[in-house]
């Protein structure tokens, strides 16, 4: 087996260095602090109890052992002179394990004990002990100016990149602060490598401002000496506004009145007739102060606003057609321009009438991503990362409510277009009118003279031609000025969607939200200079600790494939490998028998299939309901529906189409059967359908997150990777080898070696044809013609055009429907027999119905599946 | 006239079987004797080197060792 990636303790070095010493150490209590180690990575991070005894017994082995690591080392430190940083480095026993990465000359601070960072000099990465008293400040910190990596229970790993420091200086943090509040908190004094990294990141980065102000574009800075460079700038200084010829100075902002709504201060501050010094909105949720260290740090932290309000701010006036153009220059003359939004001082766009209900709470941590965002009383154009179930969509909605201008919400699908403006309707007080769709279906404009539009990127960035109505609508989006624009998973659009989208909208501000900034080809840094800097990203694990978001059990279960199957699969192709490792009998028995048993404990279970066919297979044996790219929307509205509310549809079998923004919060139990490669996103994403759970703050309540992998496949290989992500997260995987009395199972499917020879064979004869693919569309109705393998391999033995005439005149079969009919009239067998339950149900009561209805009933049936 | 092979008994899990007989069928069927039953072969002696080196690159193709060594990067 490949070796997995367990939530590992030690992956950072430093730590490793602490770790390994105690390997290293002889004595009885040794081997028992590295036993409690791998246990605990395993399996006991959500229990607290466990945690806080392990926790002092490790903190004191580590010091112990730490302890002595240092007065070995400090000895060490003072014979080679310890002026230089990466000077000659010791070598014992030790050392080969470490390669490059052996820090262990770094001296320590005699009171590192009580300091809670590790830094790795070359790669800027910055490890926390979770388990040390100061650990919850340094998280603060280490979020604001670095980027966590990996957060499982104990060790925390984060780097310093340029764009964390980037949106470090955005939320208005200097190098200063950086550098002490590191310097204070790290074992080892400051590398001077990474002091000269940050304060090289830090020193052009924020100095410069775009700001909107009364519709009117202005560069401003705290500093005149910028300006006056920039404006001698040969490209910018023509593009300046004439008659604007000295420098504006006026007082900078402070957050003052503003109030973001929702927040513990809303109420109080709407008492106080917003008497309150600005300090106030700004307090930190979880870092009210006991300790002088702490206010220390937060003084350190909110230091630079209160400079702020004392200096003057000095701008000028740049023509709006040439802002990309000052952008752009403003980056290459290394000054990156931030953009802010003063929405309070525009008075040139109509005001939106919208707030929040006044029952609705938000939660501690978004008010955090909101605080940064609205830092300086000016809306940032930023990235805020929630896990999916944290309430992404009412950060987004809260940003609106602050804003109070018109809103475009971009989102990925129709789907989520219309959960979204429910969402806006549910928990802010904005009129039904004002807040349109722009969809292939409908295309609607708001009453008044602003409001908010949802729409999907698809529709924006079309280029094809349009209809007559799209076109208009474009035209309207395109001819005004927008106060926000609200990106909704922003990770799955590509970087020239974005471009064009920007491009084709004019917006002040723009909000992007993820649960998973992360794309396997790596395009995310673009979206740092498209939308902003990573505002906020929240930990998965302290959400799920304090109760938004489900506790998740997570499993990998192993099923071992038939001799035939993988005898087949040895000398299958790519693509019929998939199919192969999908359809393993074993795996299906897996997959039934975790469905009975969650169905038997009241669970909700959605069953992830990439692959269509298995997909389809998989439902139809099991009678379950399903949704794939070509069910029809009206269909797809009713499955869910049923799944939802009926107490008879348990199951739901899903394709790909299903992994991200599907809002199924009765969802307690999550098997994968069949996934798309290594994609650490989809893992997080499917995750994410179980995380908001309705009946996660029950007793004990656990959801499942079950991932059937078969043996000796690729598939093995890939879900350790797709896993790295969850693990990064704090998640746990445990590996299930044999489920207890499966053969016991009731009606288990394929259970003969007979049966399964069968599945095999109607295995690779359905698939030698060319498997279908899934439909991504957002259509009405997935019209069979475009159902074609379009992005597929070229399958074997089928004429593969990919036209529609070389279809039609594929086999005979074919075309009598003598293939396809069986499983159509299967295939609609569950969904179907929800379809007639409806019916009857409208019809009133149904048993009254008389026999010639019924049969009129049929007949059109009939015709219809005929039609279809 | 009888013809001896010296062979080997190998013994291991249903799916490395598989691999084994599938790669005897890509060779010319060079390695194999006889195939016993699930988990049994019998395997020429002089060819067991080959064999096993066949395995080794046929199971790395399935399981690369995910990120060889944490530290090399």
């Amino acid at each position: 087996m490949p070796p997995k990636r367990k939530a590992p303790a030690g992956q950072a070095t430093a730590a490793k260095a602490g770790r390994t010493s105690a390997m290293s150490t002889p004595g009885p209590a040794t081997p028992r602090s590295v036993e409690s180690l791998a246990v605990s990575d395993g399996d006991d991070d959500l229990d607290d109890e466990d945690v806080s005894e392990e926790q002092k017994q490790r903190e004191a082995m580590l010091s112990k052992e730490a302890d002595e690591f240092v007065s070995k080392f400090t000895l060490g430190g003072k014979r080679l002179g310890g002026n230089n940083d990466l000077g000659p480095r010791k070598y014992d026993a030790a050392t080969p394990f470490f390669r490059k990465r052996d820090f262990s000359h770094l001296p320590l601070k005699p009171d590192h004990r009580n300091r809670p960072l590790w830094i790795d000099p070359d790669s800027c990465t910055i490890v926390l002990e979770r388990f040390n008293p100061l650990a919850e400040q340094a998280t603060d910190f280490l979020i604001t100016i670095a980027e966590p990596k990996s957060r499982p229970t104990f060790l925390h790993e984060y780097a310093l990149t340029p764009h964390s420091l980037y949106a470090a200086v955005s939320v208005g943090l200097r190098p200063k602060d950086i550098i002490n509040t590191l310097e204070r908190f790290l074992k080892t004094a400051l590398p001077d490598i990474v002091r000269r990294k940050i304060e090289e990141h830090t020193r052009s980065f924020g100095k410069v401002k775009l700001v909107l102000k009364h519709n009117k574009y202005f560069v401003e800075s705290a500093d005149p000496e910028v300006l006056q460079i920039l404006l001698k700038d040969k490209v910018i200084g023509p593009l300046r506004v004439q008659g604007s010829d000295r420098l504006t100075t006026s007082a900078a902002p402070r957050m003052g009145g503003l109030v973001i709504p929702g927040t513990q201060n809303a109420a109080g501050v709407h008492q106080a007739n917003l008497g309150g010094p600005g300090g106030d909105a700004q307090q930190q949720p979880g870092a009210a102060g006991d300790g002088s260290k702490e206010d220390a740090l937060l003084a350190a932290l909110n230091e630079d606003d209160d400079d702020d309000d004392r200096e003057a701010i000095h701008s000028f006036e740049i023509n709006e057609d040439h802002v990309e153009t000052v952008q752009k220059r403003c980056l290459d003359i290394g000054f990156p321009i931030l953009e802010e939004y003063d929405f309070r001082n525009d008075d040139v766009n109509p005001n939106l009438e919208i707030d929040l209900r006044p029952n609705t709470q938000i939660r501690p941590y978004q008010e955090k991503s909101l605080s940064k965002m609205f830092g300086n009383g000016r809306a940032k154009s930023g990235i805020i990362v929630l896990p999916c179930g944290a309430g992404k969509t009412l950060v987004g909605i809260t940003a609106a409510c602050t804003i109070k201008k018109g809103v475009i919400v971009l989102c990925t699908s129709s789907m989520s277009v219309v959960q979204w403006r429910q969402e806006f309707l549910k928990w802010s007080n904005i009129n039904p009118d004002d807040i349109a769709v722009f969809t292939a279906e409908s295309k609607n404009k708001f009453s008044g003279s602003t409001g908010i539009i949802v729409t999907t990127y698809s529709m924006v960035t079309n280029s094809r031609e349009r209809s007559h109505d799209s076109k208009k609508m474009m035209d309207f989006l395109r001819g005004r000025e927008w106060g926000l624009m609200l990106l909704d998973e922003v990770h799955v659009v590509p970087a020239e969607m974005f471009r064009r989208v920007i491009s084709s909208i004019k917006s002040h501000s723009k909000l992007g939200l993820t649960a998973t900034l992360l794309r396997e080809d790596d395009k995310i840094s673009h979206l740092n200079f498209l939308i902003g800097p990573k505002l906020y990203e929240a930990n998965w694990m302290e959400l799920s600790q304090q109760g938004h978001i489900a506790k998740v059990q997570c499993a990998e279960v192993w099923c071992p494939m038939p001799t035939e199957f993988y005898d087949e699969y040895l000398r299958a192709n790519a693509r019929m490998k998939r199919t192969l490792y999908a359809m393993n009998p074993r795996k299906f028995q897996a997959c039934q028998y975790l469905i009975n048993y969650h169905e038997a404990r009241g669970d909700k279970i959605i069953v992830f299939s990439d692959e269509l066919y298995s997909l389809r297979q998989y439902a139809l044996k099991l009678k379950k309901v399903f949704i794939y790219g070509g069910t029809s929307q009206s269909e797809r509205m009713q499955v869910l529906e049923n799944f939802q509310h009926n107490p008879e549809v348990n199951t739901l079998f899903l394709s790909k189409i299903g992994d991200t923004s599907l809002d199924l919060p009765e969802a307690t139990c999550l098997i994968q059967i069949s996934s798309h490669f290594g994609s650490r996103r989809q893992e997080a994403q499917r995750l994410g359908r179980i995380l908001r759970a309705k009946r996660r703050n029950d007793e004990g309540f656990n959801a499942f997150f079950y991932s059937l992998v078969s043996k000796d496949t690729q598939e093995m290989y890939y879900s350790s990777k797709r896993q790295a992500f969850l693990v990064d997260q704090g998640y746990a995987f445990k590996v299930i080898t044999q489920l207890a009395n499966i053969e016991k199972t009731p009606d288990l499917a394929f259970a003969t070696p007979q049966e399964c020879r069968e599945l095999l064979q109607r295995t690779l004869v359905d698939n030698e044809k060319g498997a279908e693919d899934d439909l991504e569309t957002d259509d009405l109705f997935g019209k069979p013609s475009r159902r074609g393998p379009r992005k597929a391999l070229p399958a074997p033995g089928a004429g593969n055009g990919g036209s529609g005439v070389r279809r039609t005149a594929g086999t005979l079969s074919e075309l009598a429907g003598g293939q396809d009919m069986a499983y159509i009239e299967q295939n609609k067998a569950a969904n179907k027999a929800l379809k007639a339950a409806a019916k009857k149900k409208a019809a009133g009561g149904g048993d009254g119905q008389s026999k010639f209805f019924k049969q009129i009933q049929r007949e059109k049936e009939k015709s219809r599946a005929r039609a279809g | 006239m009888v013809k001896a092979v010296r062979g080997v008994l190998i013994e291991c899990e249903p799916a490395i079987k598989s691999i084994l007989v599938h790669i005897d069928n890509t060779h010319n069927h060079a390695f194999i004797i006889e195939d016993l039953d699930e988990t049994h072969l019998f395997v020429k002696e002089p060819m067991l080197p080959a064999l096993k080196q066949k395995l080794e690159e046929r199971l790395k193709e399935t399981y690369r060792p995910e990120e060889p060594l944490e530290d090399s990067d």
